[in-house]
């Protein structure tokens, strides 16, 4: 409860009292029948304040005297009844009251100061704003969804609550030239957003920032300054399809396609790509995809189902050099790699898929060796199929051997022939 | 049932040719109509008091209840009126609703900007109010009772509803104006409710 005394004029803005319209003297003013009520008003009205500070409200009664008076009066505020030390009786009307130290305002549209007669009756009423002034918004960021439109996301102020309605209003203009302009379309990818949907230059540097307005001030966030082509993003590539590799246990083959909205543009995209095993949520990350639309999974674990995403970075679109935005991931896509009794690495990595250009430095190496051994040892059906299957058949062997010596997967015992492991 | 009472049988009607199945089942939709508004009328109200704060829609909060300009409350001996003559002061408290309806939400979308609901609410209600009313219209005209017309507001009314809703008007009396005016919504369809109620076949007499 605020303190009770007399102090400075409250920090309030008056409204000059206006002419009521007949309407609110139906609702609030006319006399009951039979009751000879009085009406009242109290100033001021519907003042906005700062929290902490203090304020000073009279509530004088009009009507019929005798009964026309302050004595037997009280107040409540938002439905509790304020300590009488609070009020004093100026004169035979007037019922005062002092309030000192503010609480930010309980709801956006006020706080109900009320002012009661003696039978609880209610004779009059104002709303109290209380709240701080906005801080500066911050943390603007923004992308464009296929160069076709633009969408930004702030902080509000450092506090964000200032308990009194706050208006944020995205504003932008051409950095060189043009008018202001005003974002439409809030609340789009969160409460502090908004979307620009069309007429956005290319080429050329946007000025973005956002003011924030409410009934004790304003403010003005820092100047974001872009170009569209900075910031693109795009759909999360399509038709993501993942299959095995033959007989490898240990190998998964990703494609996808091209975002279509911009496949004549990509032609420095990159690529991520991740899975998890089925019941895990740790997802491992290959990076480094670059520009292509496929690629193979190695070092997984036989016989598990894994869930696959790709996402796309549309990176240097129309000679940009900043880093582009990624798209949001793919819908998971899922795939068994063949069963073995033999567990697999758990680590992997992205290889390409045989016949393509190598990516690492084994293969690339052994491609050169395949190469100079179909010149110089004319070895003309040496390929890097035959190489798969070799691998295929090495594992075949592997596990062969491991069971003739009594390896046995964990958790099993060997009963033939020496210990397990 | 009487005619008095607003009896079904329309003395004019060629056995023949009934429009009494017409008519039964138009009453019944309508009836529904008014039962499922009633509900919506009293999640409004709810939704409402919520968003103006204490004291509002605690027990016991009474502002005055005086009349707003053009609509007052159905009379206390509007129940013992004819059937038709309840069903045309139904019509026109429902054709009075929705202006006043719209100056409640104007000024809510300003005192209460971050509550979509309630404002998607008070638009709603003043559809609704428009779609039972042309209903209760359209029962009257069936019934034969629609030639003469309850009160309308007249416009100037309607314009000081809205000048008691506007910017400059205090923001006390305009939250106590938006609960009356949501009471009264409320009182108009229950009641719409309870004189279609009487009508429905099988329904109380």
């Amino acid at each position: 409860m605020p303190a009770g005394r007399s102090g400075p004029a409250a920090q309030s803005a008056r409204r000059p009292p206006l002419l009521l319209p007949l309407l609110l003297l139906c609702v609030l003013g006319a006399p009951r029948a039979g009751s000879g009520a009085h009406m009242a008003v109290i100033s001021p009205q519907d003042p906005t304040l700062l929290i902490g500070s203090s304020l000073q409200a009279t509530c004088s009664v009009h009507g019929d005297p005798p009964g026309a008076t302050a004595e037997g009066l009280y107040w409540t505020l938002n439905g509790r009844r304020l300590a009488p030390e609070l009020s004093r009786v100026l004169n035979t009307s007037t019922l005062a009251l002092a309030l000192a130290n503010l609480n930010g305002s309980r709801q956006q549209s006020g706080d109900n100061l009320v002012c009661h007669a003696r039978d609880g009756s209610i004779l009059a009423g104002s709303c109290l704003y209380v709240g701080l002034p906005p801080e500066k918004p911050f943390n603007i960021s923004c992308w464009s969804k296929n160069m076709k439109d633009l969408t930004c996301r702030w902080t509000p102020g450092a506090h964000g609550e200032t308990f009194l309605h706050t208006n944020y209003s995205l504003k932008y203009k051409l950095r060189w030239y043009g008018q202001d302009n005003t974002c439409e379309e809030y609340h789009t990818v969160g409460p502090h957003s908004c979307h620009i949907p069309k007429d956005l230059a290319l080429f050329t540097p946007y000025e973005i920032w956002v003011e924030a307005t409410n009934r004790l001030g304003s403010a003005r966030s820092d100047v974001l300054t872009l170009d569209i082509l900075d910031v693109v993003t795009t759909d999360p590539p399509p038709d993501v399809h993942v299959s095995r590799v033959g007989g490898l246990e240990d190998q998964l083959s990703v494609r996808w396609v091209s975002p279509p909205a911009l496949k004549d543009f990509l032609f420095q995209a990159k690529y991520q790509i991740r899975y998890r095993v089925e019941d895990s949520v740790d997802w491992k990350v290959v990076d480094d995809v670059s520009n292509q639309t496929s690629c193979r999974l190695a070092g997984l674990k036989p016989g598990t189902v894994y869930f696959v995403q790709v996402r796309c970075n549309p990176f240097g679109i129309y000679g940009s050099k900043k880093a582009g935005i990624w798209s949001e991931w793919s819908h998971p896509t899922a795939a068994s790699t063949p069963r073995s009794e033999r567990p697999g690495p758990g680590g992997g990595a992205c290889e390409p898929r045989g016949g393509e250009p190598s990516s690492g430095p084994v293969r690339r190496e052994l491609k050169q060796f395949l190469g100079w051994l179909k010149k110089h040892a004319y070895c003309s059906n040496l390929s890097f199929r035959l190489y798969d299957q070799w691998r295929a058949w090495m594992q075949k062997t592997h596990k062969t051997r491991n069971q003739d010596e009594g390896i046995l997967p964990s958790g099993r015992r060997g009963t033939t022939r020496g210990p397990a492991r | 049932m009487s005619r008095r009472e607003g009896s079904l049988e329309d003395p004019q009607a060629d056995s023949s040719i009934s429009p009494l199945p017409h008519l039964e089942a138009k009453i019944r939709q309508t009836h529904s109509l008014a039962r499922l508004l009633t509900k919506y009328a009293e999640q409004l109200l709810q939704e409402y008091v919520q968003h103006q704060g204490d004291p509002f829609g605690r027990p016991g909060f009474s502002p005055p209840r005086l009349p707003v300009a053009g609509l007052s409350a159905p009379a206390p001996g509007h129940a013992g009126l004819p059937a038709p003559e309840r069903l045309r002061l139904d019509a026109a408290a429902l054709t009075a609703l929705p202006p006043l309806l719209d100056v409640v939400r104007r000024r809510q979308a300003e005192l209460n900007p971050r509550a979509p609901r309630l404002l998607l609410r008070l638009e709603e209600a003043a559809r609704q109010a428009r779609a039972l009313g042309a209903a209760v219209e359209a029962v009257l005209a069936a019934l034969g009772a629609d030639e003469t017309r309850g009160p309308r507001p007249e416009p100037a009314v309607v314009a000081t509803n809205a000048a008691a809703a506007a910017p400059d008007a205090g923001v006390f009396p305009a939250k106590v104006l938006g609960l009356r005016v949501c009471g009264l919504y409320r009182e108009w369809v229950s009641r719409t409710e309870g004189d279609l109620g009487q009508l429905v076949p099988g329904g109380p007499a």
